[in-house]
C-alpha cells in the first residue's frame, strides 16, 4: 500500500474556520468545520487540523500541502486596525492620500463622507527625490533628509513604511536606494517600495499598494510565524501556502512579503472551485453566488476560468492589481426587513450579522432578516439547522414579520407568511438587477449561464434568484458551506507582474516601431518570473506564462486589453499583437483603424505554477430512498414540499421541486416546476421541468 | 398608490436598474474621455409626458434628473417605431441641451402601436464646431460662435440611420470619427433600454408598467414633500454674483426668492441681472429646470436617501424664470459655460434656504470647476499638443455637524483628477506640487475645506497655460450660521521668489521656460463660531497642517506654545475675541462683498433690473456696464485689486448711484416705457 498522502484546504471565516481534507490514495475529500477564534486564527487552524488528525488516523508527515485562506488583512484594513505606519512621497506630493482622486462617494448626498486618508497627513513625509516620466533621475536623494527623514520615522515610532517616489513605476531604483537606507537605519521597521510591488503608472493607486502592502505587513508576518509555529507544534511539516487575490496561491514567504497579493483571496477560492466544478461539466459559462450571512457575491466566469478585474476596491480604497473579479450584490442572510415611512418594503443594507444575528437564533435579534424569512416559511427546519446544533424560534421569527406585515398594511391569519415571502421577492429582484447589470457590463446574455450557489444561504436563494434573473439552471456543489476551502486545494501557485511602457508598434507605427522594447520588456518579466517560480517550493511542477497586452490606437484615452494565447508566445510578433487588437477593437466598436499606430500602455504577465491536481471525488449512484414532506408557504398558500438529506442524493438522482434538499451547511430549495439531478460528482443541477 | 407596496418597490429596483444598464452600456461601448473618465453623460427612462421616472443612481451626471425630453418630441410631428431623434438645440429643446457640445437621444418606445415611454440619452461630445476646439469658451456673445445647432431631428428613422443628418453633422464638428462613436455608444444604450422595457410590460402587463410609473413619482413627490417640510413657512431672499460679466469687471448678480408655504417650494429669479454677452446665460426654456432646482435635490435626497431618483422629487416645486434674464435667455444667447452661472444660483438657492433655517445645507463650496489646460509647443514642427493638466475645484461647504471636505467637490460634476504621472507622460512640464491649500477652508465651529494648490514648471517655449471657470477671485465662499468664508482663488507665477507676480484672473497666459504657474482655488465657507470650535480640534488642524498656527490664533482664537495647547492663554484670547467681534453675523461674505452690497443693496439692483428690461436685449450690457463703472470708477482695477478697496468711500459711490438711477429712469422713460425686445 502506497503512502498516505494528504493536502488541507482552510478558509477562516468570522464565524467557523473551513477545512477540506483531500486524501490523494482515495481521491476522496473530508470536511470540517472550527469555530473560529477571531483574536488568533491561528488557534481554530491548529484546533482543525488536529481534529481531523486523530478523527482520521493520519499521521502529521502524511500532509504534503497546507493551503490556507485568511482574511487577517482584509478585515485588518475595513477595520483600520493595521500597523503604525508612515508614507514617504516626493516633494509636492504630500496630500496624495487626501485627495486621492476627487470623487466623492456619492453626488446627491453632502451627508456622505469621504474615506479617512490610510495615513493621517502628519505621517505623511516628504524628500526632494523624484524620477521623470522617461525613467530618469530628476532630482537625487539628499543623504541629509534621509538623516532627517528616519530620525523623525523613529520619534514617531513607526512599525511600517511605504515608499511613493513620482514616476518610480519606470525605474524603483531611486525608491529602492532610499528603502535600503531606511531599512539599515530603522531594524525592525518593514519598508514596501511602490515600484517594487506594483509598477504601474499613477501614483495615488500604486501609492496605496504599496500602502495597504505596509499597513498590513507587521500583522501578517507575526500570523504567519504563530501559525507556522503550532503547525510544528503538531509536527506538521508540510509547507504551507496562501491564496491570493487572483485565484492562485502563494509561497508562506511570497505572502511575507507581499501580504496586500492575499488580501481578497477568500472569494476568488470560491470562483476556482466553481471553476473546477464547472469544467467536470463541461459547463464552461458560470455565474457564481455566495451567499452568506452578510452578504452575497457574485462573480461571471465566460470561458470556464475566472476573470480578473483591475478595478476593485479594498474596504474604502482601490487596489489596481489584478484579481479575481468579485462583486458584492447585497443582501445575505441576516440582512434586516424593515418598511419605510411611506409603506415600502425594503431589505437592508443593515445586517444583523451573526451578532445578535436573526431573530430565529434567539440571542437578542428583535428585527427580522431574510434568514427569519425562510424560516417561518418553512424553507429552513428549525430543529436540523447546523445538523441540529442550534434550535430555531420560530414563534419569534414569525412575531418579527407579522411587525412587518402590519407595517405592510396585510391582513389575515397569514399574513407574516405573505410579508417573509414579499420580502424574499424584493431580495431576489434587487440581487436579478444586480446580476442584469453585471452581465451587460460584460455584454453577454443571461440565459446561457448557470448559477454556482454556496455559501450558507446561497443554495437556499439561489432558484428564486435564477427564476427572477431568467437564468436557466442552478448547480449546486456538494458541500457548499465549505466551497472556499476546497478552491484553496485546487489553485495553482500564480503570480502576475507588470511593466508599463509606452511604445508604438506594428506596421502603422513604421519607423517608430518599438516592439523590440517591448520584447526586451516581456523577456525580463519572465526572467524575473522563472527565478520567481523556481523558489515556490517543490510541489510546483511545470509553469506557464501567460502574456497580455492593454492597448490602444495612438491618441485614444482608453486602452483593450489583449491576452495572447502560451501557444503563440514563441515567435510572437508586433503584427500579431496589433492583429488580436484590431479584431478585439472590432468587436466591441464595431471597427478597426489599421493606419493609426497601436500603442501599448502596459504589458502583463502572469507565471502560473502547476501544482499536481487534487481530483474531485466521484460520487456513488442512487436515488433517494425515503422520502417525506413538510409543509411549505409558497405562491401565496400553503404547500407541501418533499424532504430530503443530502446524504441520500447519489449520482444520478433526480427528485422535482417543490422540493428540500437538507444537509449539515446549508439547505438546497428547489422550486415547483423544478428539478433537481445529482451529476457523478454529487454536484446537484436543478433547471425547469419543461427544459429538462 | 395604484399598486401593492411590494410590486412598487420591486419596480422600483427594476426601472433603475433598465437605467443603470443603459448607462454602462453607453460607458463599455463609449471612445471619448468626456464618457470613460469624466463620465460626462446620461441615461435615463421618460414617461409619456417627458420628464424623467427612472434614472441611474451613480453612472452618468447626476444633476439631470428634472430634465423634460417633452418639448422636443413635440416638434416632431410624426413619431413610429425604431426612430431616434437628435439635438443639442439649447432654445428649441426648451432647455433639455444646455449648451451645445451635448448631444440627447431620445426613442420613443411603442408598445401595441402606441408610446410608452422615451428611452433618453445625452454625452458631451468632444467637439460640435464653433470659435474654439472643444466648442466652449466664456468669451463667446452668441450661439452661432458655439458651433452647429441641431434642432430636434430623426438622426434615426423606423430603424434605419438618417444619412443626410449624419453627413451634414459630421462636416460640422472637428473630431466627427470620435463622435460618431460615441453616438453608436448612445444608439445601443437606447435599444437596451426600449429592450428591457417591452420585457417589463411583458412580465407584468403595460397597466401594471403605467401604474408603477404612476406611484414611484408619487411616492418620490411624497417622500420630498416630508423633507421639504422641515422648511419653515415665509419668504427668504438670498443673491450671489459671479465675479463679472467677461466683457467687463462688472459682477453678474443672481437672486433667488424662495417662498414656502407647507413645504410647497416656489422659487423666483426674477431680478437676477439681465442676459449677458458672453457664455454664462442659462437656457431654461422658463421651465422648472436641471440647473435651477440641483442644491434642492442635493437637499431632499441628503435627508432622505431611499427617496427614487424620478421627476415626483420636484412635484411641490415652481419657479419663476423671466425672459431676457440670465437664467431664461432670448434664443441666440450665448450658454456654453452656464455651469459657471448654475453654481453662484445654487449657492444663492442655499443661502435663501439657510435664511429660513440654518443647519438644512452645507455653507458654500470653492464653488468653482477649473479644468487647468497647458499647450506646449514641438521646438521642431511647430505642432501644438494641448493637455487638461488637472480639474481644480475647492474644498466643500462646512454644515452643521460636520467639517467640508479637503480640496474635493461632488457637489457639481464629482469627477476625477489626473494622475500627476499620466500628466508627466504627456507633457515635458512637471508639476511641482499638487497639495491642499492650508487656511483657505473657511474658520468655524465646523471649518470649511481647504482649497488646493497646483504648480506647473514649464518647460518649453512658446507654451501657454489657460483656465475657463475661473470663479471666487473677487467674491469668497461665504460662511453661514457664524462661519467665515473660504479664501479666493489666486493665480501667482513664480511665488516665492523675487519675480512672484500676481496674475488675477487667467484666461490665457504665456510664461517663460522654468516658470512656475501656480493656481490656489478657494475655500468652503465655514458653519458656526470659530471661538465655539473645540481647541483640541484646532490644534490638530494645525499639527497635520490644514490651518496655521497663526490663523489657528487669529481666527480661532487658540493659543498653541511649543506645540502645545495653551489653555488658558486661549480661554482669555477668545473671551477678548468675543467681546470684540459681538453676535456671529448669519452670513459672512468678507469685506469685498460687503462694500459691494453697501453701495448696491437689493432694493436698487432690482430696481436698476427692472429699468435694463424694459430696454432692448442687446441694449442691456452697455448701459449696464456704464452705470457701474460710473459709480466705481476702479471697477475695472479689480482682480488683482480687491473689490473693497476699488470701491473705495461707499457714501461718495452711493451719491454716484443715485445719479446713475435717476439718469438710467429719465432714459428709460424718455425711451416711452416698454422697448420691444
Amino acid at each position: 500500500m502506497p503512502e498516505a498522502r494528504y493536502r488541507i484546504g482552510i478558509d477562516v471565516g468570522g464565524t467557523f474556520t473551513d477545512f477540506v481534507l483531500a486524501d490523494l490514495n482515495s481521491a476522496t475529500l473530508r470536511f470540517h468545520k472550527e469555530p473560529s477564534v477571531p483574536k488568533d486564527p491561528s488557534a481554530s487552524v491548529e484546533a482543525g487540523i488536529a481534529a481531523m488528525l486523530s478523527r482520521h488516523a493520519m499521521q502529521p508527515r502524511e500532509v504534503e500541502l497546507i493551503v490556507h485562506g485568511t482574511t487577517i488583512g482584509l478585515n485588518a484594513i475595513i477595520q483600520r486596525r493595521g500597523a503604525r505606519m508612515a508614507m514617504v512621497v516626493s516633494k509636492g506630493n504630500r496630500d496624495l492620500l487626501e485627495l486621492a482622486r476627487l470623487r466623492l462617494p456619492s453626488s446627491y448626498d453632502f451627508t456622505e463622507p469621504r474615506e479617512v486618508p490610510l495615513v493621517p497627513r502628519d505621517l505623511m513625509f516628504e524628500v526632494s527625490a523624484r524620477m521623470r516620466s522617461n525613467g530618469s533621475i530628476l532630482v537625487p536623494l539628499d543623504p541629509t533628509e534621509i538623516e532627517a527623514l528616519a530620525e523623525r520615522l523613529r520619534a514617531e515610532k513607526v512599525e511600517a513604511v511605504a515608499i511613493l517616489l513620482l514616476n518610480s513605476y519606470r525605474d524603483a531604483s531611486l525608491e529602492v536606494e532610499l528603502g535600503t537606507a531606511l531599512r539599515a537605519r530603522l531594524p525592525g521597521v518593514l519598508v514596501s517600495e511602490s515600484g517594487l510591488i506594483w509598477p504601474e503608472v499613477r501614483e495615488y493607486e500604486r501609492g496605496l499598494v504599496a500602502g495597504l502592502n505596509a499597513y498590513i505587513h507587521p500583522l501578517m508576518t507575526s500570523y504567519f510565524t504563530k501559525l507556522k509555529n503550532r503547525l510544528d507544534g503538531l509536527g506538521v511539516t508540510a509547507p504551507v501556502y496562501i491564496t491570493a487575490n487572483n485565484g492562485g496561491s502563494l509561497s508562506l514567504e511570497t505572502a511575507r512579503a507581499r501580504p496586500i497579493d492575499t488580501v481578497l483571496s477568500g472569494p476568488a477560492s470560491g470562483v476556482v472551485a466553481s471553476t473546477r466544478l464547472g469544467q467536470a461539466n463541461s459547463q464552461t459559462k458560470l455565474i457564481t453566488f455566495d451567499m452568506g450571512g452578510t452578504s452575497a457575491d457574485i462573480s461571471v466566469c465566460q470561458s470556464g476560468e475566472p476573470e480578473f478585474t483591475t478595478a476593485t476596491f479594498v474596504g474604502d480604497f482601490p487596489l489596481i492589481m489584478p484579481v479575481v473579479n468579485v462583486g458584492a450584490i447585497g443582501a445575505g442572510g441576516g440582512s434586516i426587513v424593515w418598511v419605510d415611512k411611506q409603506g415600502l418594503l425594503k431589505i437592508g443594507p443593515l445586517s444583523a450579522g451573526a451578532d445578535p444575528g436573526p431573530v430565529c437564533y434567539g440571542r437578542g435579534g428583535t428585527e427580522a432578516t431574510i434568514t427569519d424569512c425562510y424560516v417561518i416559511l418553512g424553507i429552513l427546519d428549525p430543529t436540523t439547522f447546523l445538523g441540529g446544533r442550534m434550535q430555531l424560534d420560530t414563534a419569534a421569527a414569525t412575531r418579527a414579520l407579522d411587525g412587518i406585515a402590519e407595517r405592510l398594511g396585510l391582513s389575515g391569519a397569514n399574513r407574516a407568511m405573505a410579508a417573509a415571502e414579499a420580502a424574499l421577492r424584493v431580495a431576489s429582484a434587487k440581487m436579478g438587477t444586480e446580476i442584469t447589470k453585471l452581465l451587460a457590463t460584460a455584454g453577454v446574455d443571461p440565459r446561457e449561464f448557470a448559477l454556482v450557489a454556496y455559501g450558507g444561504a446561497g443554495p437556499t436563494q439561489a432558484n428564486l434568484l435564477a427564476a427572477e434573473a431568467g437564468l436557466t439552471s442552478v448547480i449546486v456543489p456538494p458541500a457548499p458551506g465549505t466551497f472556499c476551502a476546497l478552491g484553496a486545494i485546487l489553485a495553482d501557485v500564480r503570480r502576475d507582474y507588470i511593466r508599463t511602457i509606452r511604445r508604438l508598434i506594428g506596421p502603422a507605427a513604421g519607423s517608430d516601431d518599438g516592439w523590440a522594447d517591448i520584447v526586451a520588456a516581456i523577456e525580463g518579466l519572465e526572467k524575473e518570473a522563472r527565478a520567481w517560480v523556481a523558489r515556490e517550493g517543490e510541489i510546483v511542477g511545470e509553469h506557464e506564462m501567460l502574456v497580455s497586452f492593454s492597448l490602444r490606437y495612438q491618441g485614444q484615452a482608453y486602452e483593450l486589453a489583449v491576452h495572447i494565447a502560451p501557444s503563440l508566445r514563441d515567435g510572437l510578433s508586433a503584427k500579431h499583437v496589433c492583429d488580436l487588437f484590431h479584431a478585439e477593437h472590432e468587436r466591441l466598436y464595431g471597427f478597426r483603424d489599421l493606419a493609426v499606430p497601436v500603442e501599448t500602455a502596459t504589458a502583463r504577465l502572469g507565471v502560473v505554477g502547476k501544482v499536481p491536481p487534487v481530483e474531485l471525488p466521484q460520487a456513488a449512484p442512487g436515488q433517494p430512498l425515503r422520502q417525506h414532506s413538510r409543509p411549505l408557504w409558497h405562491g401565496g398558500h400553503q404547500i407541501s414540499a418533499a424532504v430530503f438529506q443530502r446524504t441520500e442524493l447519489g449520482a444520478g438522482a433526480l427528485i422535482r421541486g417543490p422540493a428540500i434538499v437538507e444537509q449539515l451547511d446549508t439547505t438546497t430549495f428547489i422550486l415547483p416546476g423544478w428539478q433537481a439531478r445529482a451529476d457523478r460528482l454529487g454536484a446537484l443541477h436543478l433547471t425547469r421541468e419543461a427544459a429538462a | 398608490m395604484k399598486l401593492d407596496p411590494v410590486l412598487v418597490e420591486i419596480f422600483f429596483h427594476k426601472v433603475t436598474a433598465i437605467a443603470e444598464e443603459m448607462a454602462i452600456t453607453l460607458q463599455r461601448t463609449a471612445r471619448t474621455t468626456y464618457v470613460k473618465e469624466a463620465g460626462d453623460y446620461g441615461c435615463a427612462l421618460a414617461a409619456r409626458g417627458g420628464r424623467f421616472f427612472a434614472y441611474p443612481k451613480v453612472l452618468g451626471v447626476s444633476g439631470f434628473l428634472d430634465s423634460d425630453v417633452g418639448p422636443t418630441m413635440k416638434r416632431i410631428p410624426h413619431l413610429e417605431p425604431g426612430d431616434v431623434v437628435l439635438t443639442n438645440h439649447p432654445f428649441e429643446s426648451e432647455g433639455l441641451a444646455t449648451h451645445m457640445p451635448d448631444l440627447h437621444l431620445i426613442r420613443p418606445i411603442f408598445f401595441e402601436g402606441q408610446i410608452v415611454a422615451y428611452a433618453w440619452d445625452f454625452i458631451h461630445s468632444a467637439d460640435i464646431g464653433g470659435g474654439v476646439p472643444s466648442s466652449i469658451s466664456p468669451r463667446f456673445s452668441d450661439l452661432y460662435q458655439e458651433g452647429f445647432q441641431i434642432p430636434p431631428v430623426k438622426l434615426v428613422k423606423a430603424g434605419a440611420l438618417n444619412e443626410d443628418v449624419l453627413t451634414l453633422y459630421k462636416a460640422n464638428c472637428r473630431t466627427p470619427e470620435v463622435n460618431l462613436g460615441d453616438i453608436k455608444a448612445m444608439l445601443a444604450a437606447l435599444l437596451v433600454g426600449e429592450k428591457r422595457v417591452l420585457g417589463l410590460i411583458a412580465q407584468h402587463g403595460l397597466e401594471t408598467f403605467l401604474d408603477a410609473q404612476d406611484d414611484l413619482v408619487e411616492l418620490a413627490g411624497t417622500k420630498a414633500l416630508a423633507v421639504q417640510r422641515q422648511i419653515p413657512d415665509g419668504e427668504y431672499v438670498f443673491s450671489d454674483f459671479l465675479d463679472d460679466d467677461f466683457n467687463s469687471k462688472v459682477p453678474v448678480r443672481v437672486r433667488c426668492r424662495m417662498v414656502v408655504k407647507d413645504g410647497h417650494i416656489h422659487l423666483d429669479f426674477a431680478s437676477s441681472d439681465p442676459q449677458v454677452l458672453a457664455a454664462y446665460n442659462i437656457p431654461t426654456g422658463g421651465h422648472r429646470h436641471v440647473w435651477l432646482t440641483l442644491k434642492l435635490m442635493h437637499f431632499i435626497y441628503s435627508h432622505d436617501k431611499t427617496v427614487p431618483l424620478n421627476h415626483g422629487l420636484f412635484a411641490n416645486v415652481t419657479v419663476n424664470a423671466p425672459r431676457g434674464t440670465i437664467v431664461n435667455p432670448e434664443p441666440g444667447a450665448a450658454v456654453g459655460v452656464r455651469s459657471a452661472t448654475a453654481i453662484r444660483l445654487n449657492e444663492a438657492l442655499v443661502g435663501a434656504m439657510a435664511r429660513a433655517k440654518p443647519g438644512l445645507m452645507p455653507a458654500p463650496s470653492g464653488g468653482i470647476m477649473i479644468p487647468c489646460v497647458l499647450v506646449e509647443q514641438d521646438p521642431a514642427s511647430g505642432q501644438r499638443r494641448v493637455m487638461v493638466l488637472q480639474s481644480l475645484v475647492g474644498g466643500t461647504g462646512a454644515r452643521m455637524g460636520s467639517d467640508g471636505v479637503d480640496g474635493r467637490d461632488s457637489s457639481l460634476a464629482n469627477q476625477r483628477n489626473t494622475p500627476i504621472e499620466k500628466t508627466e507622460e504627456e507633457a515635458e512640464a512637471h508639476i511641482v506640487q499638487y497639495a491642499l491649500r492650508p487656511d483657505s477652508g473657511g474658520a468655524g465651529r465646523w471649518r470649511g475645506g481647504t482649497g488646493v494648490i497646483f504648480s506647473v514648471k514649464i518647460a518649453r517655449f512658446g507654451s501657454a497655460v489657460l483656465g475657463r471657470g475661473m470663479e471666487r477671485f473677487v467674491f469668497r465662499p461665504w460662511g453661514m450660521a457664524g462661519g467665515r468664508p473660504g479664501e479666493k482663488a489666486r493665480v501667482v507665477v513664480n511665488a516665492g521668489t523675487p519675480q512672484e507676480r500676481e496674475l488675477g484672473k487667467l484666461d490665457i497666459f504665456y510664461p517663460e521656460p522654468g516658470d512656475i504657474v501656480t493656481i490656489m482655488t478657494p475655500g468652503g465657507g465655514g458653519y458656526g463660531d470659530p471661538l465655539e470650535r473645540p481647541a483640541g480640534e484646532v490644534v490638530r488642524d494645525v499639527e497635520v497642517g490644514y490651518v496655521s498656527a497663526g490663523a489657528a490664533k487669529c481666527e480661532y482664537g487658540v493659543v498653541i506654545a511649543g506645540g502645545r495647547l495653551d489653555a488658558a492663554a486661549t480661554e482669555a484670547l477668545r473671551a477678548r475675541l468675543r467681546a470684540a467681534r459681538g453676535p456671529a453675523p448669519d452670513f459672512d461674505f468678507g469685506p469685498e462683498r460687503l462694500a459691494w452690497d453697501a453701495v448696491f443693496d437689493d432694493a436698487t439692483l432690482n430696481r436698476m433690473n427692472g429699468l435694463l428690461m424694459r430696454l432692448g436685449t442687446n441694449a442691456r450690457p452697455l448701459v449696464r456696464r456704464q452705470l457701474f463703472e460710473r459709480v466705481v470708477p476702479d471697477l475695472a482695477k479689480v482682480g488683482i485689486l480687491p473689490l473693497h478697496e476699488a470701491v473705495g468711500d461707499v457714501a461718495a459711490a452711493r451719491l454716484r448711484l443715485e445719479n446713475e438711477m435717476a439718469a438710467l429712469e429719465t432714459m428709460v422713460q424718455a425711451m416711452g416705457g416698454t422697448i420691444g425686445t
